[in-house]
């Protein structure tokens, strides 16, 4: 019985899969679970003799777990036998024998595999060092052990249709003990009732809320307490849009609001156009159009007739075709807005002016590199007249020739440039002759080369701004800006400033600016005795020299800015804890305050309800609302 | 009756649900109803003939969901039923339960 005890502790080894540290523990002590099995099992075995009835019964369902155990067996070349005789037991026979003849033969592969590794030098090595007192038993053990572990591309056959295959990581166990081939495999999957569900993805615990607050507060949309009940509602919706066939008589604000959803992740494809086109409605609104082709852009005019506002954004396939059909049409559009259409070429953007021009009162066109260039400008002074607002971003063709014809425009209103031809401040200066005392907007965006000239004639022209961007310029100067927001300066205090990144470059002696090249104190200290009162918006991003004492003069204790709403002095070095305190305590109004990059502010106390980010610490950027 | 802590709300198809006024103030139009002149304001009952039960149903709990998590960062979204997503969507615009309440501030 000891001699079985200890093969049997061996076999129980042998069990495949994961082993628990419980386990290995109670192994090491030599306590085995299998041998607890079997004792059981020889406990039950002895009680169904008792009983002849039960016998058959009992031992057919101790053959079926010994099969169960058995596989694997102990070694490749023993594989076989001991498989065939477990898995499959001869009925005819009594059940008795087969279990007795199974042990056996059991008993037989290992006593096999022991001789062999006796024989093996591994063992008369160890033994060796061992220096040959050591327990051999021990020693065979181990090496048993070791080479009893299944090896992988086993060969095994089916519990269900008893075939032979090899075993894969991926094989599934059999309903009542035992593995299953292959073919067998997917059969039981699709009996299967309960597909494995796929788990739940987490937010990310603790970091993975705060990184996705930080995102929000960094895209703008940061809010404190829950979201409004409509923009969860159409949140829902986007996300269930293949559901929705109509979105009903909704107010076009909200359906708008659902097309930016929508376009967000890009759903926006032919089928959800339709869900934007109302035969009524006179506008249409399209923020992501790059799943959308010619045919589609025919769609939008022939389903909404009365169209007068079109903005399309990637609108890659508004090409020549579509401004055909669209200038053959019955369609007099007033506000057209384009990104990304270098598919139109120059004639057909003339033809269209020339044609259609007449009503236009809004020309917005981004992100073209040939074909929106100084000719088609030049139609448009002769066939706009009624033009009010004219944006051309991110444009390479225009050159200096185009901004004299739009001096021409004399029905403008809104302007602004964003173009990557370096022009002379001179045709600036010529074109804020003749339009600047209407301009309510001027935005010169990246114009390196504009120098205090402009400036100057901008304080000389200019009636009516309300909003004014000057951005990269490296040559105006500290004395410009302030000579342009003198206290006579008959324009209204300015709402929207943008002077982003009007600072010396030189990179040489970056702390040293002898010129006072850039927006600096003065000129600082001037826009905000002009445009305080109005301001609503204010970037001097990366304006570095405007000097602390500056920003505390502004900032001071008997100064109020009832309007500001935005601030943004991101890169301003001299900004420390004590200015954004002060502009706190100056701006009751304010919601958001950037200060990316003011390695002077440390450790600030934010006032409830406001927003400061771009402080580096632990933390991440500051939030806040708390302080009282 | 009037300067009662609670109010009611009643759909179109008889459902009244009891709020908490200050909860029930987010929303701009129900401010409205409650501070002009009006009967509403006299007995605190508010009835809206174009909102259905369920649907009011949502926009009360809404409103529980909102007042409990005013001062709250990290809100977790509310769960809206997809099947009434666009009745609510006009319930939503129909009593002015829009974001920016900042920007009304100030402007």
């Amino acid at each position: 019985m000891r001699d079985r005890s200890r093969q049997t502790r061996t076999a129980g080894r042998r069990i495949m899969g994961p082993q628990s540290a419980l386990t290995d523990f109670l192994a090491s002590h030599n306590i085995s679970a299998n041998q607890i099995r079997l004792d059981a099992e020889a406990r039950r075995r002895a009680a169904a003799q008792d009983n002849p009835e039960g016998q058959a019964d009992a031992t057919q369902q101790l053959l079926d777990e010994q099969a169960q155990f058995d596989t694997p067996p102990p070694g490749p070349e023993a594989n076989e036998a001991a498989v065939v005789s477990a898995g499959r037991s001869t009925r005819g026979r009594s059940a008795a024998q087969a279990v007795a003849e199974a042990e056996e033969r059991k008993k037989g592969n290992e006593k096999k595999a022991i001789d062999k590794i006796k024989a093996s030098k591994k063992f008369q090595k160890r033994k060796r060092d061992a220096g040959g007192s050591d327990d051999e038993d021990d020693i065979i053990r181990t090496l048993f052990n070791e080479r009893a572990k299944p090896l992988p591309g086993q060969m095994e056959n089916c519990a269900i249709c008893d075939k032979r295959f090899t075993v894969t990581p991926y094989s599934r166990n059999a309903p009542d003990g035992g593995l299953v081939c292959t073919p067998c495999g997917k059969e039981l999957a699709k009996d299967d009732p309960t597909p494995k569900k796929k788990p739940k993805r987490t937010s990310g615990g603790a970091v993975g809320i705060r990184r996705q607050a930080q995102s929000k507060i960094l895209d703008g949309t940061y809010n404190v307490g829950g979201k409004s009940l409509m923009s969860l509602c159409i949140e829902t919706l986007a996300k269930n849009i293949d559901l929705a066939e109509d979105l009903g008589d909704l107010p076009g604000p909200i359906v708008d609001k659902i097309a930016r959803k929508l376009s967000k992740h890009r759903l926006l494809n032919p089928t959800t156009l339709s869900l934007f086109l109302q035969p009524s409605s006179q506008e249409v609104l399209v923020y992501d159009g790059a799943k959308l082709s010619a045919d589609d852009f025919y769609r939008i005019f022939h389903s909404v007739p009365s169209l007068k506002k079109l903005k399309v954004r990637n609108a890659i396939h508004f090409k020549d075709e579509v401004v055909d059909y669209l200038t053959t049409r019955n369609i007099t559009l007033e506000d057209l807005y384009l990104h990304g259409s270098n598919l139109i070429s120059e004639g057909k953007w003339i033809e269209y002016l020339q044609k259609k021009g007449e009503p236009l009162q809004s020309l917005r066109v981004y992100w073209t590199d040939k074909h929106f260039t100084d000719a088609v400008l030049a139609a448009i002074p002769t066939s706009c007249s009624n033009l009010t607002r004219l944006k051309v971003c991110h444009n390479q063709a225009v050159t200096g020739e185009g901004l004299s014809h739009i001096a021409k425009i004399t029905t403008l209103r809104h302007l602004s440039l964003d173009l990557r031809e370096a022009i002379h401040p001179d045709v600036y200066i010529k074109l804020l002759a003749s339009i600047g005392p209407q301009l309510e907007t001027l935005s010169l965006t990246r114009v390196s080369e504009l120098d205090n000239t402009v400036l100057d004639a901008i304080h000389t022209h200019c009636r009516s701004l309300k909003k004014l961007r000057i951005t990269d310029s490296e040559l105006m100067t500290d004395a410009g800006f302030a000579r342009l927001f003198t206290p006579d300066w008959s324009n209204p205090g300015l709402v929207f400033v943008d002077l982003q990144k009007c600072r010396q470059l030189e990179s040489t002696k970056p702390r040293e600016n002898p010129d006072s090249i850039g927006l600096c104190g003065e000129g600082f200290k001037a826009l905000m005795a002009h445009s305080g009162r109005t301001l609503r918006h204010l970037n001097v991003h990366g304006c570095r020299h405007i000097a602390s004492h500056a920003f505390e003069e502004v900032f001071s204790a008997d100064k109020t800015y009832e309007s500001m709403y935005k601030m943004e002095i991101s890169f301003c070095e001299e900004v420390t804890d004590f200015v954004v305190g002060s502009i706190f305590r100056s701006c009751p109004n304010l919601r958001e305050l950037n200060v990316f990059g003011c390695m002077k502010v440390k450790d600030v106390r934010v006032p409830r309800g406001k927003i400061l980010v771009g402080v580096p610490n632990a933390r991440g950027m500051v939030i806040e609302g708390d302080e009282d | 009756m009037s300067d009662s802590k609670y109010i009611t709300l009643i759909s179109y198809d008889g459902f009244e649900f009891v709020i908490l006024r200050e909860a029930a103030l987010i929303s701009e139009t129900i401010r409205a109803m409650l501070r002009g002149p009006f009967r509403e304001a006299q007995t605190g009952r508010c009835e809206f003939g174009e909102i259905r039960g369920p649907v009011l149903e949502k926009v009360v709990e809404y409103f529980h969901y909102h007042h409990a998590n005013r001062d709250q960062t990290d809100v977790p979204d509310m769960d809206i039923p997809v099947d009434i997503c666009l009745e609510l969507l006009m319930a939503a615009d129909f009593l002015g339960l829009d974001s920016k309440p900042q920007m009304r501030d100030i402007s």
